[in-house]
């Protein structure tokens, strides 16, 4: 289970201010939101990568921010982190990129056929040819690739919690349904507790048991898809039907009120 | 007018402020990436093939570059010396001359220099890059220090690597000297060495690989601080560089000013 308690962050302006959220284990839950309203700000406070300014977040009961080093270090081998734009490591191959998923010890066993195996099998459960991918470097792949590789090195440690970074930004529609598809074939064999960041509210409405919406660094909406889609809350509807966020965006550049005032576009 | 010269007395101050605020906040960064470089260290937690890379990076990657720079600044400062000595010094002064200006300062701060363009910024480059890519990031959530799997072995490599450049820029350059004097005054080379004996202290060579050591510390501590503190897409890739070479230029400057007062005197 994670839990973030009154978690405030600023950078010059307040970008979170007091997050409350709690997320099951085995729940998959998105954070959707406009642009800048602190979505992977939250999502970098999970695993120690941004310090709050106040508040803490707990995984499974223990806090990350006052554990010892190490135990941060173990909270950290239980949490996988698909980064926006993969962020692997360039002058590694493929197969040395996924390896750094691994613990320390395996990855030093590098080139034993376990480990060679396991990192095979997270190429395969995100739709990579081994043989194709296994030796190029990262300059060598697509987009869609790059996003699958860092997705196989999120979970070739079988975490119990991924975290996704707009996982879908910048793809073409068909990778976008691929990423998607991914994200509920992983939880489904691995029962994987998940958080997903993204603009794409379908494929938010799509994967999710929860929706938590993010405006202004505080959560306006936390609930079912279901709930999501009939809820009577202005900025809800805004993002749940593109239509309406359309007719509203152009009912304000009518009234001649620029669109980057607008608290309800999405 | 009074306004005016409030404000700007105010700026200036504000100035000052930002100023010394940067200034010491770059001061504890630093400590307390030396800090976490000596811990990894000495806990062994520095890969050693990773050290050895970075050997080969700073130290053998260097050499032609430094050797170039060596054999030039011993051949001029034989030319020049050998312009102004003749008809008034005696000739074999110049091996002296050519042997100090080598071994006490070209050798040293012009390895510095090769080091900073070649080597630092190159740091500061990668580094930063890593970090607006989030690849830093990557390795922390993957539950690795990003101080003995980056920063150390390019600082321990540095330490390392630079002394032995500085001794062989110091070979080079005053046998360069040696040969150039040959051509461009006729002195020839047991004159040469002569003088060079003449004014020698075993104390120089050890003062100029100090130099080196020094140097070789500072310049990959300064160039990987300012790589994990890029801030900002390519363009701050690019101003990061920047920062670094001339405040790596700056301190290796200012270091060798502070060593003959300390060291010579």
């Amino acid at each position: 289970m994670i839990e973030y308690l009154d978690v405030h962050k600023a950078f010059d302006v307040p970008v979170l201010s007091g997050v409350s959220l709690t997320v099951e284990t085995r729940e998959t839950l998105s954070i959707v939101g406009p642009s800048g309203t602190g979505k992977s700000v939250l999502l970098k406070t999970t695993n120690g990568l941004l310090v709050p300014d106040l508040g803490d977040v707990r995984i499974d009961g223990i806090s990350v921010y006052h554990s010892k080093r190490d135990a941060l270090a173990e909270i950290r081998r239980k949490v996988g982190y698909v980064f926006q734009y993969a962020a692997l490591f360039d002058s590694m191959s493929v197969f040395e990129n996924v390896c750094t998923g691994l613990s320390d010890g395996e990855e030093r066993r590098a080139r034993t056929p376990e480990t060679l195996r396991k990192v095979c099998d997270a190429l395969e459960d995100v739709n990579l040819d081994p043989a194709l991918v296994l030796h190029k470097l990262p300059s060598e792949l697509s987009g869609g690739m790059r996003k699958r590789v860092g997705l196989a090195r999120a979970i070739v440690g079988r975490p119990e919690i991924l975290l996704y970074d707009e996982p879908v930004t910048g793809l073409d529609p068909v990778n976008t349904a691929a990423v998607s598809r991914l994200i509920l074939e992983i939880r489904e064999r691995t029962h994987v507790t998940s958080i997903v960041v993204t603009h794409d509210i379908e494929q938010a409405l799509e994967i999710s048991d929860r929706v938590a919406l993010l405006t202004h660094g505080k959560l306006r909406f936390v609930g079912t898809p279901a709930d999501f889609r009939t809820s009577d809350d202005p900025v809800v509807r805004a993002f749940a039907d593109r239509r309406v966020a359309a007719a509203a965006a152009l009912q304000l550049v009518e009234r001649g009120q620029p669109e980057a005032e607008n608290e309800e576009e999405p | 007018m009074q306004k005016l010269v409030a404000k700007a007395v105010r700026g200036l101050f504000a100035r000052i402020g930002r100023t010394a605020e940067s200034v010491f906040r770059h001061a504890g960064q630093m400590t307390l990436l030396l800090w976490g470089v000596a811990r990894a260290t000495f806990t062994g937690r520095v890969a050693l093939g990773d050290v050895v890379t970075q050997l080969m990076s700073v130290g053998v990657g260097s050499i032609p570059l430094v050797a170039v720079t060596a054999v030039l600044s011993g051949v001029v400062t034989s030319q020049q010396g050998g312009y102004q000595f003749t008809s008034s010094i005696p000739l074999y002064v110049l091996g002296s001359v050519v042997t100090s200006s080598v071994v006490l300062e070209l050798a040293p701060v012009m390895t510095a220099f090769v080091l900073i363009g070649r080597v630092g910024a190159r740091i500061t480059a990668e580094l930063g890059t890593m970090q607006v890519s989030e690849q830093i990031d990557a390795l922390y959530s993957l539950g690795r220090d990003p101080v003995p799997v980056l920063a150390a072995p390019r600082i321990i490599a540095g330490t390392i690597a630079t002394p032995l450049l500085v001794g062989l820029a110091c070979f080079i350059g005053v046998f360069a000297g040696l040969v150039a004097a040959r051509f461009a005054v006729g002195l020839g080379a047991e004159s040469f060495l002569y003088g060079a004996r003449m004014y020698w202290h075993s104390w120089d060579l050890l003062y100029s690989i100090t130099k080196g050591l020094v140097f070789g510390f500072v310049i990959p501590l300064i160039s990987v601080h300012m790589g994990f503190g890029t801030r900002g897409g390519a363009e701050g890739v690019g101003r990061a560089t920047t920062s670094a070479v001339v405040l790596m230029i700056i301190t290796v400057l200012v270091l060798d000013a502070t060593f003959p007062p300390l060291f010579l005197n």
